[in-house]
Parts: C-alpha cells; sequence; structure tokens
C-alpha cells in the first residue's frame, strides 16, 4: 500500500484499515461487516483458511464488498465477491504430483489435517496416484493441533512410500516433520532422495519453526524468496497479498474506483495479476523449490499457469505436465 | 460400503437451461461457465439440439411438459430443477420431469457445482437400477420357457435335478442367462422335431 501511496499518477489514495480476528473464525464475519459498514472500505485483502474465507463470504454478499484472499486452497469455489490471488489446486497440487512421479515414484503416503484442505488435497491426490496408476499406501489425519504422530510414521515405515504428501499444519506438521527426520537417522531410505515430503502449503514462515528438519522439504507454491533479491517478499503470502493490492490500485485507475468487482476485473490494465474473468482467479506462476541450506531453491518452473479450480480441465490443453523450465542444480 | 463418489468431467461438457431471461439465468450461466461447461439458454422450448446436452437445468416455476423434447421423466441427461417456489404442485410437477438435483433461486455464487454431481450421480443410479429392472423383468416373463426347457429334458430322460444343472451349464458354457438358454433347449427340439416330422 506505501508503493501504492507513493505513486502522484493515482486520482485516488488507499486508506489502511485493519482488522485482527487473532485466528478465531468467528470473528472473520463481524469484523468484516464491521469494515464495511463503518468504514467505507469495500475491499478487503485477508482471510488464511477455506473456513474464515467461508464465514465472510455471505458478508461480502450482502454488503457489496470484495474479499481478496492471498493463500493457496483446495478449490472449488467461484464466488464473485472474491478473487483468489494465490494458487488452486491445478497450480499446486497437480504440478507437484506429476513432477514428484516422474523423480521419485508412484507410490505415495498421503497425510493430513483433519478439515477441508486435508481431506480435499488428499482425495485429489488417490485420483491421480490411481489414474497414474500408482499406489496409496497410506491416508491418514490428524484433528488440528494433535500431535501425535507415532502411528503415521510406523505405517510410512512399514509401507515405504516413494514419497509423503503432507497436508498437515501447525504444530501437527513441525511434529511430524521432526518424526520424520528421526525416522530418516534411523533408515537413509526415508531421506529427500529417495522419500521427499512433499507440501502445498510449506512457505518461508514456516522454516524458522522447523529449522534443520525443514532441510529437503519440497513444495509448490506461486512464489518463492530468493535471498539475492534486494526487497523480496518473505513468502508467497506477502507476494499474493502485495499483488493484490497492486492489482486492485490498477483495476481501480483504469475507470471509475465505484465499479462493481466483475467490472473492475473486466478492465484491462498492465499492472498487476492477471486474474481469469471467468473464475476470478489469478494466472500463476506455478514453482515446485526445495529447501537447501535453509532456503528454497527453485527446482522447476511454469510460467502463467492458467487456473482451473474446479479440476474440470484437466485432461485438455494448458495444464502442465512438463516444466518448460527444469531448474538443474 | 460407501461408495466412491463419481467426479464427471465437467470441463467441455455442455449445460442448457430452459428459463426466461432472467438474472438468475445469468448468475447460473456465469458459474457453469467458471466450472468450465459450455452453456445455452432457452426459452420457452427446448430445441431438439438440447438432446446433445449433458445437463439441463429447468424453471420449476413457469415449466410445463411440452416444453421438452421427451416425454416427462425420461430426459436421456441428468436434470437439475430451479425452484423458486416450494408450493408441492410445482416441486411435485419438477419430480414428474425427472429432477435429479435442484437449486433455490435466486441462484447464487454457490450450489452449482454440487447440483452438478448430484443430478449425475442420481442420473446414473436411476439409469442403471433401471436397466436392472428391465432386465429382471424379462427373465420374470421367461420363468414359463424355462419350466418348459426343464420339462423337455426331464422327458429326454434326466431327473429333474439333472435337468436344472444342464440349463445351468448351458447358461455358464454360453455366457448367457439361464433363460436365454433355456429358449435355446426349446428352440432346438424345435428344429429336431420338425426333422423328425421331415424323416418319418
Amino acid at each position: 500500500m506505501a508503493e501504492v501511496e507513493a505513486r502522484t499518477d493515482l486520482p485516488f489514495r488507499f486508506r489502511p484499515v485493519a482488522r485482527d480476528p487473532a485466528g478465531n473464525v468467528d470473528r472473520y464475519a463481524p469484523l468484516c461487516a464491521d469494515i464495511l459498514r463503518t468504514t467505507g472500505a469495500r475491499h478487503i485483502v485477508g482471510c488464511v483458511t477455506s473456513w474464515s474465507r467461508k464465514e465472510v463470504i455471505p458478508v461480502l454478499e450482502r454488503a457489496g464488498g470484495a474479499l481478496w484472499y492471498p493463500c493457496p486452497y483446495e478449490g472449488f469455489e467461484a464466488s464473485e465477491h472474491v478473487v483468489y490471488a494465490h494458487a488452486a489446486p491445478n497450480q499446486h497440487l497437480l504440478p507437484l504430483l506429476g513432477w514428484a512421479f516422474t523423480r521419485f515414484g508412484r507410490s505415495g503416503y498421503l497425510v493430513g489435517s483433519n478439515y477441508i484442505w486435508g481431506w480435499e488435497m488428499n482425495r485429489v491426490a488417490r485420483d491421480l496416484l490411481s489414474d497414474a496408476g500408482g499406489s496409496i499406501l497410506g491416508d491418514r489425519y490428524l484433528p488440528l493441533g494433535d500431535t501425535d504422530v507415532s502411528r503415521i510414521i510406523a505405517e510410512i515405515r512399514a509401507t515405504r512410500p516413494a514419497f509423503v504428501l503432507n497436508s498437515l499444519i501447525g504444530p501437527s506438521s513441525y511434529r511430524f516433520l521432526n518424526a520424520f527426520a528421526d525416522l530418516g537417522r534411523e533408515d537413509a531410505h526415508f531421506t529427500a532422495a529417495t522419500c521427499p515430503v512433499l507440501s502445498c502449503n510449506l512457505t518461508e514462515c514456516e522454516l524458522t519453526a522447523l529449522g534443520p528438519v525443514a532441510e529437503g522439504l519440497i513444495a509448490a507454491g506461486p512464489y518463492f524468496r530468493d535471498p539475492a533479491t534486494a526487497g523480496a517478499f518473505g513468502s508467497s503470502f506477502e507476494a499474493a497479498a502485495c499483488d493484490a493490492v497492486r492489482t486492485l490500485a490498477a483495476k481501480l485507475a483504469a475507470g471509475s474506483p465505484d465499479a462493481d468487482l466483475a467490472t473492475l476485473l473486466a478492465r484491462p490494465t498492465e499492472r498487476g495479476l492477471r486474474i481469469d474473468p471467468a473464475t476470478q482467479h489469478a494466472v500463476l506462476p506455478v514453482v515446485i523449490a526445495q529447501v537447501r541450506g535453509g532456503v528454497f531453491r527453485p527446482v522447476a518452473r511454469w510460467e502463467a499457469v492458467a487456473p482451473d479450480p474446479y479440476l474440470s480441465r484437466r485432461t485438455a490443453a494448458g495444464t502442465p505436465t512438463r516444466p518448460p523450465l527444469e531448474v538443474v542444480s | 460400503m460407501r461408495r466412491k463418489l463419481l467426479v464427471p468431467e465437467l470441463g467441455g461438457a455442455r449445460a442448457v437451461i430452459l428459463h426466461r431471461p432472467h438474472p438468475t439465468v445469468q448468475a447460473l450461466a456465469r458459474q457453469l461457465i467458471a466450472i468450465g461447461l459450455a452453456v445455452d439458454t432457452h426459452w420457452p422450448e427446448l430445441e431438439p439440439a438440447a438432446l446433445a446436452a449433458d445437463y439441463t437445468f429447468f424453471d420449476a416455476d413457469m415449466g410445463y411438459d411440452a416444453q421438452f423434447p421427451w416425454k416427462p421423466g425420461a430426459a436421456p441427461m441428468p436434470m437439475i430443477a430451479l425452484l423458486g417456489s416450494e408450493a408441492p404442485g410445482r416441486i411435485g410437477w419438477a419430480l414428474s420431469q425427472g429432477a435429479d438435483a435442484h437449486l433455490l433461486k435466486p441462484v447464487g455464487d454457490n450450489g452449482v457445482y454440487a447440483a452438478l454431481l448430484i443430478a449425475r450421480h442420481a442420473f446414473e443410479a436411476r439409469r442403471t437400477l433401471a436397466s436392472e429392472i428391465e432386465a429382471l423383468r424379462a427373465r420374470l416373463a421367461d420363468r414359463q420357457t424355462v419350466v418348459r426347457a426343464v420339462t423337455l429334458l426331464i422327458a429326454e430322460g434326466h431327473t429333474e435335478d439333472a435337468a436344472y444343472d444342464q440349463l445351468r451349464q448351458r447358461a455358464m458354457a454360453g455366457r448367457e442367462t439361464i433363460e436365454a438358454a433355456a429358449h435355446r433347449v426349446l428352440a432346438r427340439h424345435k428344429e429336431d422335431g420338425h426333422g423328425r416330422r421331415r424323416s418319418s
């Protein structure tokens, strides 16, 4: 927003209004209503889970507001009141698994937190593995916050998958990754070269909490921080939120700022994200990166992957199967 | 056992909407296009080209039988009713058209994907059951054929058990139903009978 404020060519100014639900899902809808009712703001950048996003959508519908959602999600939604600025499954999970199948094999162990993200990620992964003639060696869920990973580790040890798909979040994920690193010290099969842990929700935000056990983890996302670039974003969440603000500024500047969201998005603009008007999801690069030396290093990259939130164009042209750019290191 | 939901191929599928021009049609078309379907809108009648559609959404408020190029309940694709009035008469009419799922008006920006999947699932289940029932009815109608075939085999010197057993084995060898095997036994007997009459 400071960048938009610093520009002198725009006929409007951005005034930040912040409300903090402190992660309490029941606070999102009232705070969203409060913003739209009392501050005059029409565009909200925020929410970090599908659960919180679904809480605010009815409020946006009633008050005519718009949400710019800056996090990856599991797809199967296309609200007229939401711009999806981060990746949908065809921009994270599909390319990640396609890439992993050819390098590590088609036997996967799937683990996730017991809510919509974990369920849907694992459902899509099961379908992809079945379609590819692979095998699903396990499919387990932990309640949010649960750190009892012993059974999962025992099953992984027994089934020796070619990769693990980790859709756990928070403390469950940290505990699991620590236990998996312990397993790797006992049996070298369970290390990144032969049985990597893949994730679509691992970003730079988690690296400090994970410490050395993050080494070798592989993640997919639209952006990873390049430490060699000055002023780089801390993570894809930051990048998506900033892109959302830039895109909003560009769309507002291209005509009347009071237009509704569909009209705004229909305006062709140079700056900011390319938003697919049919789904209001961003066209994004897909990057697969591995943690090496405490930093995400890109290993594969696709440019401008069109969104397909319902995975209905999966077999049609446009879904990447092989990256045009392979980063060899 | 829990049956796995079959997710249909929706990319490039065709939906027709039978509804007068209305914001509901726009909202519905937007969602269908977002999901990846191609959309045609018709009113007041579905044109014959609609027979090739993969899904039909129809207005239950102002709809009537003559709008459709098929008999009530005989649509060749999943049908989704667009309900405004919840009056029993209208719901009854939507059901008589073979509604596999419904959406309440005004249609917003959710519910459409679920309606597509539920309607497809219900339609396929209905079609599978209908063909199973048809096959069972046909077999039921052939009870007399089976009895006559067994009687014939008994007349040829088999015990009743052996006659049944032979019929079952013929069916297995021919990979056909026991009724079809019975038909063939009767046909053969008829031929033999004619042959005997000719030779005598």
